[in-house]
């Protein structure tokens, strides 16, 4: 199917730059403010993404004496690795597979058809990605526990004891399939945004069925979206302990980060270990990212459905299946939302767990809303985290619009590493993320340590991947006809870039920046390295609570946390909408 | 550009490989002095080390005024810490002194790595250092810490002053609780011989991370109570079959007032007695009779930081900490380190977790603990 209009090739278009160093072009000194801009965001990701990879190599493969294995030994040498990797990559895959399905059947609903509901749609995106690992999962403790879940007890009269059992690896995959099909929900929202419904129009016009269409047009078009969901996901499960710590050790279902948790606990940290595993996870992200490329290279058009010509989508009409389909999204909603939600609100009104009663009830108390309050630092917590969020969010996406342009639309010499390097900071454990960071910055010059901007800096580095993610996405969909226009049009390339391309790619920026914004606010294991007092972020409250605290003000920090955002967010997607929106 | 990125990358790589030689080094003992990266000579260090001989050395009410006086006049105080009742302590601390205190918390493997990190950058942060024995010991082993001397000192417990470098402030006590809706009054387990048996099946928890408790329990059990290892390791591996294996005490004290189990076996007594203090139906003691013993206790401390920039303000605190701030501990339902003041620890049967072999060995220690849950929970 060819889905645009005469090829023109990318070559002619563009002017070489030279850039990165390697064509010693003497002719046109290419001293542009393209040349600078392109050359300083490549610097930025290689020196965010060196800095930690470079440590994390140099502990994983060498100690006092010189180059050693032996972390790879004590990581991956227990009779039980076939298990544990065997759990490892069930839960994985399972939750892959379980987030992309849910995230992609409700982003096309949502973006695509005229589906009832569409405001529970962003609570449902939003909520889960806010509230932090350790209260959602232990939420479905108290929803699906046999011993004292409140919808087994709900359901026992129907289907008997304990229909559900959270402590399985279908508990686990659940609870982090859930939690993590926002990610695939904000991508795949911004690329069926980006897709002109004609193609699909004429589809259905030619006889194909819904179905057909879908999996024959729909589909295939937004391959890159699901190619960058899947790996993403992948990974941070792969790497992920909370939820089998939480739901599998309960009946010994090892993950082969319980073994990395053991390694990790003894003085002094056995980094070798800890980054052997980090090592394998990188050459799977290192291959996935390879295979990402060559699909979206194999015919740069294939994925372009921005082009030149306008378009408007236009809701699908679901016909008979529109009440079927608006029940099914209140059930997701109930379950994934309103479930967790409900049970973190009532366990933060209550002194002390219990099952609800008319006793339980009577005991509802504002205590611990007042302790959050109380609190020395909890109010330049918040707003710190909120400046951290936001900025984060705001220079992680613009480095990477650019990065995208490079990456997907120039011919750069090495455009390639660019995206790769990008991706490293992924699979780097954030105790490692941090102690880099705080190695290179006790060392620098520049007073940067022991204040805000060096958690800026890493969480630049450790959201890096993400923003790459959403927005390659979205540049591989606009088609180079756009740019071309442009340039003919006398546009500079600086110009072209910020009155033709930025807008077109807002779909997945604002994708980008609200996912940064939002799990911004829960990063733990770096903010705790790296802050300073009187620089404290609100992670470090949710440390002191989980640490050692009470889990009911633990839940009261959720509340708040999601109502906090959930504002936060709506002011986002407003203030978007108009700069999308925007024709000057 | 990329070069230069490469340079840089080299340049921080060459000197992580330098530290890692320097690092790797044995530093034989606390105070040998040689360390690499010239703490012991920086005029910070001399000028600390002078203070604190000159505190140690001095007694009784001239000490206290002439150190509240010199505390005053530097005026500040950094606290590295993993105490989550810091903050309360502070409160009470600036009440009383005209002093700002600047906090810095986190868990206390991230406290230590700052603490290194820090010194081997050669910028000093801290003034005193105020976490677990195991990061203390690190610390002390470093060489980073000063010895504190004083007659508050000598009435700490003494399992609470092994250790020159440190003095403990509190300790974290573990013991067995249980939830007293399900446990009726007369049921209360009294030995953790009990727990093992059949009847507790899939009704007690372990905690994945207690590697402290299960070795002290080991001593206990094998060193003083004559077990044999296959004994113990039979006992401990019955136990495991009967558990559920949580992660976090805090989570596992929410989960036992829920009643997700009925029975915890290693919970620390203040997430216990505080939940209690809310109405939670959780107890650690029986209305008659006497606790599951042995109580396993493991210090929680302070040190002097050798490079302090406030060195009397760090002592002062250290006193503090061991005076008024036992009050607040107790507030918090800690146990806190000096000696008589209704102590449980004195109370009952305690068992001190044996730093030393845990920080010597913590490989043996973790795999046994990791393999022991492992095959305990394979048995159906």
């Amino acid at each position: 199917m060819t889905l645009t209009s005469p090829p023109v090739r990318a070559e002619e278009r563009t002017e070489p730059t030279g850039s990165t160093g390697a064509s010693p072009s003497r002719r046109k000194l290419p001293l542009s403010p393209k040349f600078f801009i392109v050359a300083g965001v490549a610097a930025a990701i290689g020196y965010l993404a060196l800095v930690p990879l470079g440590y994390l190599l140099w502990g994983t493969f060498f100690d006092a004496e010189g180059f050693d294995l032996g972390g790879f030994e004590r990581a991956y040498g227990s009779g039980r690795m076939g298990e544990l990797w065997g759990n490892s990559l069930a839960f994985a895959g399972g939750s892959a597979f379980l987030s992309l399905t849910v995230g992609t059947t409700l982003a096309y609903l949502n973006v695509r058809t005229a589906v009832p509901f569409k405001a529970l749609f962003f609570a449902a995106s939003i909520v889960p990605l806010i509230v932090p690992g350790i209260l959602y999962t232990v939420s479905w403790i108290f929803l699906a526990s046999p011993q004292i879940g409140l919808l087994n007890n709900f359901l026992e009269p129907v289907f008997g004891t304990a229909p559900f059992n959270i402590f399985s690896i279908w508990g686990m995959i659940w609870v982090e399939g859930l939690h993590s099909s926002p990610i695939v929900f904000l991508l795949m929202v911004a690329a069926f945004r980006s897709m002109d419904p004609s193609l699909e129009e004429s589809a259905l016009m030619s006889g194909a069925t819904r179905l057909q269409t879908l999996r024959r047009v729909t589909l295939p078009l937004v391959r890159p979206a699901l190619l960058s969901s899947v790996l993403v996901i992948l990974i941070t499960s792969l790497e992920s302990f909370e939820v089998p710590a939480l739901l599998g050790l309960q009946n010994g279902i090892y993950v082969f980060t319980s073994r990395i948790y053991f390694v990790f606990r003894s003085y002094p940290r056995d980094l070798q270990a800890a980054g052997a595993l980090a090592v394998s996870l990188l050459a799977i992200a290192v291959i996935g990212v390879i295979i990402a490329r060559l699909l979206a290279g194999r015919g740069t058009k294939t994925y372009q459905t921005v082009t030149g010509k306008g378009f408007r989508p236009r809701p699908l009409d679901l016909g008979k299946w529109r009440p079927v389909v608006g029940a099914g999204i209140l059930i997701y909603f109930f379950a994934t939302v309103v479930g967790p939600l409900l049970v973190l609100i009532y366990a933060a009104l209550l002194p002390y767990y219990q099952a609800p009663s008319a006793e339980a009830f009577a005991s509802f108390t504002l205590d611990n809303f007042r302790q959050v309050f109380e609190m020395d630092s909890a109010g330049r917590a918040l707003v710190n985290s909120l400046v951290l969020g936001i900025s984060a969010a705001v220079i992680v996406m613009a480095l990477m619009s650019i990065a995208a342009w490079i990456s997907v639309r120039s011919t750069i010499p090495g455009r390639g590493i660019v995206e790769q390097l990008s991706f490293v900071p992924l699979v780097i454990p954030g105790i490692v993320l941090g102690v880099s960071i705080s190695f290179v910055y006790l060392r620098s010059p520049i007073p940067i340590y022991g204040t805000l901007l060096i958690l800026l800096i890493a969480y630049c580095t450790k959201y890096m991947p993400y923003g790459m993610r959403y927005a390659t996405t979205s540049m591989t969909q606009i088609s180079s006809e756009l740019e071309e226009s442009a340039q003919v049009s006398g546009a500079s390339w600086w110009t072209t870039f910020r009155r033709v391309l930025l807008p077109l790619l807002s779909p997945g920026i604002m994708a980008g920046f609200v996912y940064i914004l939002v799990v911004s606010f829960r990063e733990l294991s770096s903010s705790l390295l790296l802050y300073s007092p009187g620089n404290e972020v609100l992670s470090i409250l949710i440390w002191e609570q989980f640490e050692n605290g009470s889990f009911n003000v633990l839940a009261a920090i959720g509340v708040l946390m999601v109502v906090a955002l959930v504002i936060m967010v709506t002011i986002a997607y407003k203030l978007g909408a108009k700069v999308g929106l925007r024709e000057d | 550009m990329r070069s230069l990125v490469a340079t840089r990358t080299a340049a921080a790589v060459a000197a992580t490989l330098m530290l890692a030689a320097c690092g790797g080094a044995p530093t034989a003992s606390p105070s040998s002095g040689d360390s690499g990266s010239g703490r012991e000579d920086s005029d910070l260090a001399v000028a600390a080390a002078e203070t604190y001989a000159k505190f140690n050395g001095m007694s009784g009410q001239e000490r206290t005024d002439e150190l509240v006086a010199c505390a005053e006049e530097e005026g500040q105080l950094n606290v590295y810490t993993s105490n989550t009742d810091m903050e309360d302590l502070i409160d009470v601390f600036s009440d009383e002194y005209d002093i700002e205190v600047n906090n810095y918390r986190a868990g206390s493997e991230s406290v230590l790595q700052r603490l290194l990190q820090e010194d081997e950058a050669g910028y000093y942060g801290a003034d005193v250092f105020e976490t677990n024995a195991l990061e203390l010991g690190v610390a002390d082993q470093e060489g980073l810490l000063h010895p504190y001397e004083s007659e508050l000192r000598d009435s700490v417990l003494e399992q609470g002053r092994q250790s020159e470098g440190w003095t403990a402030t509190r300790f974290n006590a573990f013991v067995v609780g249980w939830n007293t809706d399900n446990v009726k009054p007369g049921e209360e387990p009294t030995s953790l011989e009990q727990l093992a048996g059949p009847e507790w099946k899939g009704r007690i928890s372990m905690e994945v991370g207690d590697v402290d408790w299960f070795t002290a329990l080991h001593d206990y059990y094998v060193d003083e109570q004559g077990m044999s290892e296959d004994e113990y390791t039979d006992l401990m591996t019955r136990l495991a079959s009967n558990s559920q294996v949580v992660k976090g005490h805090t989570v596992q004290g929410e989960l036992l007032s829920a009643g997700q189990f009925d029975v915890g076996v290693s919970l620390y007594s203040h997430t216990v007695d505080k939940a209690a203090a809310e109405g939670a139906p959780v107890a650690w003691r029986p209305a008659s009779g006497e606790p599951v013993q042995p109580i396993i206790s493991r210090p929680n401390g302070i040190g002097l930081v050798k490079t302090a920039t406030n060195p009397c303000a760090a002592m002062l605190f250290v006193d503090f900490e061991l005076t008024g701030g036992q009050d607040v501990f107790k507030e918090a339902f800690r146990i806190g380190s000096v000696e008589g003041t209704d102590n449980p620890l004195s109370a009952f049967e305690t068992f001190a977790v044996p730093e030393e072999k845990l920080l010597e060995d913590p490989d043996t220690w973790n795999k046994a603990y990791e393999d022991l849950l492992a095959n305990g929970q394979a048995i159906d």
